[in-house]
């Protein structure tokens, strides 16, 4: 009987080993997000509600299972990303055709009309706003937050929620020591870490978009302490 | 000591299954009092309470919880009480 107490102890203790988090998958997953925003703002909620359901659903439970620190499963993450990506065109197709207003029937002689092509520009959001959160640490080299760190954040939850029009960005940086790419990476991993804490709080996906910089944009001397301290920020972008 | 460490495993072991009862019948509940709501929120609702279910079915208890908190948080904006 001790042998398996023990043995289940184990088990349980080694499945909390962490993983990184690629940063195409962070892309994948703003790519849902931007896919179920197109959706809502075609009124999927209201005229195609199983579909844009079934896409935030499944983009809650692929952000979950890139995130989940108990295993790394990239084929089945994809698969979810697939699938949030194709429930929310769904959505967005069936949301056009349920919420267009029949049109009224006019006899008018057949003619040919020549349509010039569509071409979809994308509309890069407008930062109107920057917040430096200050309290918001995270431990050495990890995208864990530190608990003192909640504090800070359960402030941020508190003001989305009383601003449900605005939509944020959680945007992350580094100091300039170490390479380039490993804290590009760092800062993307705790732009999530901290956009995470926002949707386990109740705020809506679809307000939230995680970006890591790395080192750049320094806000101060990254040749003192003093000043890499400062380098090492979250920020809060209020976009348009 | 070693029944103080017996003591210990049996309530750990308990408490987990114990959780993943409570998902269950939540989601029970959820689902049948959303019957018949077609609106977002109850089809989010019982999207997330499915997940929550296939979390705890593979024993990731406390996920299975916080899903489980989120559908719920649905189906009360969808109506459910």
């Amino acid at each position: 009987m001790k042998k398996i107490l023990l043995l289940a102890a184990v088990a349980s203790v080694s499945a909390c080993s962490t993983h990184h988090l690629p940063s195409t998958q962070i892309s994948d997953l703003d790519e849902v997000r931007a896919a179920i925003q197109q959706s809502k703002d075609a009124h999927a909620e209201k005229c195609a509600p199983e579909f844009q359901a079934k896409a935030v659903a499944t983009m809650y439970q692929a952000a979950h299972e890139i995130t989940d620190e108990a295993g790394y499963h990239p084929e089945e993450d994809a698969e979810l990303i697939q699938q949030a990506l194709s429930y929310a065109k769904k959505a967005r197709e069936a949301a056009k055709t349920n919420c267009a207003k029949p049109k009224p029937v006019v006899q008018i002689a057949p003619r040919i009309i020549v349509k010039k092509p569509v071409v979809q520009k994308k509309v890069k959001p407008v930062v109107l706003e920057v917040i430096h959160l200050k309290g918001i640490h995270f431990e050495s080299n990890s995208d864990q937050l530190t608990p003192s760190s909640t504090a800070s954040l359960k402030h941020v939850v508190e003001t989305l929620n009383k601003r449900p029009d605005i939509r944020v960005e959680v945007a992350a940086y580094t100091d300039s020591r170490g390479k380039a790419a490993y804290n590009l990476a760092l800062s993307k991993k705790r732009a999530q870490s901290t956009m995470k804490y926002l949707l386990d709080h109740g705020i809506d996906a679809t307000r939230i978009s995680a970006q890591g910089y790395g080192e750049v944009n320094p806000i101060a001397d990254n040749a003192s302490a003093e000043g890499r301290a400062k380098n090492r920020r979250v920020e809060l972008h209020i976009l348009k | 000591m070693k029944k103080i460490g017996f003591i210990c495993a049996a309530i750990f072991l308990y408490a987990n299954s114990a959780m993943a009862a409570g998902v269950e019948d939540r989601s029970t509940k959820l689902q049948d009092q959303l019957n018949g709501n077609h609106t977002y929120d109850a089809y989010l609702a019982r999207a997330l309470a499915s997940i929550a279910e296939d979390e705890k079915a593979q024993h990731d208890t406390g996920v299975a919880q916080a899903f489980m908190d989120l559908a719920e948080q649905h189906a009360q904006k969808a109506g459910m009480k």
